[in-house]
């Protein structure tokens, strides 16, 4: 899931102080687990907007705003009504802001602010595992990420400031590279605990945006 | 043994004033009982590291055309600079002369006042290490070739508390390393991998800070020298009062 957590609600207000007419799209996807875009967030929102003195000419929630096949689907139930519609507030990550902006070609204000790809432990409850490094090394590590889970993001081995158990930076938790030891060995990994990472190719990430 | 003062190049005081008494200081050690053990003859006499104060390359520079036989290394972290900024580095440390480099991971800016600063951990030390003696890089044609590979001792900051230390010490001595130099926490070090290290005939040097050390640097010197360490670096805080003013 990728993670949202609500924005700061003046800023929002700040954003619509120009238009009247605003429209609200929430996320049925990833917003909705983390309770930033589901339809009880888009009510809040539609409230907070009435009270506020605007018109919503619309409220939905679409499955995966981020897609652009499922939006053209959704987005054809409020058809009339987004003519008549000025600014959409968006209650999802950056990727459906952007994409309903791009679709609709209105002013679109983001209602969250997007975090990182996230595991679950419980709702409110949230661990960054993976970073999206375009090239994974989790066969090589023991089935840990460093990259993500040492806040140096290193590839070889431990930093000199560790204690033998404990991470440098996150005095409470355990330095990646320990439990990369630990699983490598486990699980008789010994061709994987000598093998040396080249930098990493930052050109990558980069290339995966097309404007 | 060589002990070896390490100093951050200073933030509010005036360079010049600082080589001066850097220099002083480095001729008070000569003078004292420590250089009855000092026979560190490849080993610099000085470390000046580059954090956030005065630019490190400038002043190793100074200090080479003013007091040219002073024998410096010049340290750097990953945390503060890309490998094109390192590369550039290089070239500059290779032209005046420096070939004693000692490169670590570095503090993370959380852990300093710096702590909404980007860390940039480009490279990691291996990766340091493949452009120094691996010639990752050497596809950009301007960039010297074997010479630098070889011109430079690359001396690694490592931690030496658990099992996983030594599998990035041996990943380093695979690279090329040339010293290892043994963050001191104030724990008892592994002494199978200092043995493993000095069998693989790389030096070893322990990297201490003054607050660790007390109030006789001979005392922790005494107490360290059945580890079969090459050097002690002492990390001090101030050039003109320090551990090595008071002994
Ligand atoms: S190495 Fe880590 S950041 Fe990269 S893709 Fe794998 S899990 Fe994600
Ligand atoms: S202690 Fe381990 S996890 Fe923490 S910063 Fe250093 S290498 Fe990374």
């Amino acid at each position: 899931m990728f993670l949202t957590e609500k924005k700061d609600i003046k800023e929002i207000d700040e954003a619509l102080n120009k238009y009247k007419k605003v429209g609200i799209i929430g996320c049925a996807s990833c917003a909705s687990v983390c309770l930033t875009g589901g339809s009880k967030e888009v009510r809040e929102m539609e409230k907070h907007l009435k009270d506020s003195g605007k018109e919503v000419t619309f409220t939905i929630s679409i499955d995966e705003p981020c897609d652009k096949r499922v939006l053209r689907e959704d987005i054809r139930f409020v058809e009339d009504e987004m003519k008549n519609t000025e600014a959409v507030v968006v209650l999802s990550c950056g990727t459906g802001v952007q994409t309903i902006g791009e679709f609709i070609g209105k002013k679109t204000v983001s209602g969250t602010d997007s975090k990182y790809i996230a595991q679950t432990e419980h709702i409110g409850e949230y661990n960054a595992l993976c970073g999206g490094c375009d090239e994974c090394r989790l066969n090589f590590t023991g089935g840990v990420c460093t990259i993500t889970l040492c806040p140096k993001g290193l590839l070889n081995g431990p930093c000199e400031g560790h204690n033998g158990i404990n991470c440098e930076v996150y005095e409470d938790k355990e330095c990646v590279f320990v439990k990369s030891y630990e699983l490598m060995t486990k699980y008789s990994e010994e061709e994987n605990l000598l093998k040396i990472f080249n930098p990493r190719d930052y050109g990558l990430s980069v290339k995966r945006t097309k404007i | 043994m060589r002990i070896i003062p390490q100093i951050e190049t200073p933030v509010s005081e005036n360079y010049i004033n600082f080589e001066e008494n850097l220099i002083k200081l480095i001729d008070e050690i000569k003078k004292t009982e420590l250089s009855n053990i000092d026979t560190g003859q490849n080993l610099p006499q000085i470390i000046i590291e580059q954090n956030f104060g005065v630019n490190g390359l400038l002043l190793c520079k100074d200090l080479k055309d003013k007091y040219g036989n002073v024998n410096i290394a010049y340290a750097f972290n990953m945390r503060d600079k890309n490998r094109i900024s390192i590369l550039s580095d290089l070239i500059t440390l290779k032209q005046i002369g420096i070939k004693d480099i000692i490169a670590s991971e570095g503090l993370h800016p959380l852990k300093t006042v710096f702590n909404a600063a980007k860390p940039v951990y480009d490279l990691d030390i291996l990766g340091l290490g493949l452009i120094l003696k691996r010639g990752f890089m050497n596809y950009l044609e301007h960039i010297p070739g074997k010479d630098t590979q070889d011109f430079f001792n690359l001396g690694a900051v490592v931690a030496l508390s658990s099992a996983v230390d030594g599998l990035k010490i041996k990943k380093l001595i695979n690279i090329g390393a040339d010293r290892f130099i043994i963050n001191y926490t104030g724990k008892n070090l592994d002494e199978d991998i200092i043995n493993y290290i000095k069998s693989e005939k790389k030096e070893v040097i322990l990297l201490v800070k003054e607050s660790y050390i007390g109030n006789s640097l001979e005392n922790f010197i005494r107490e360290n020298v059945n580890l079969n360490l090459d050097g002690i670096i002492i990390k001090i805080l101030d050039e003109k009062t320090n551990v090595f003013t008071r002994q």
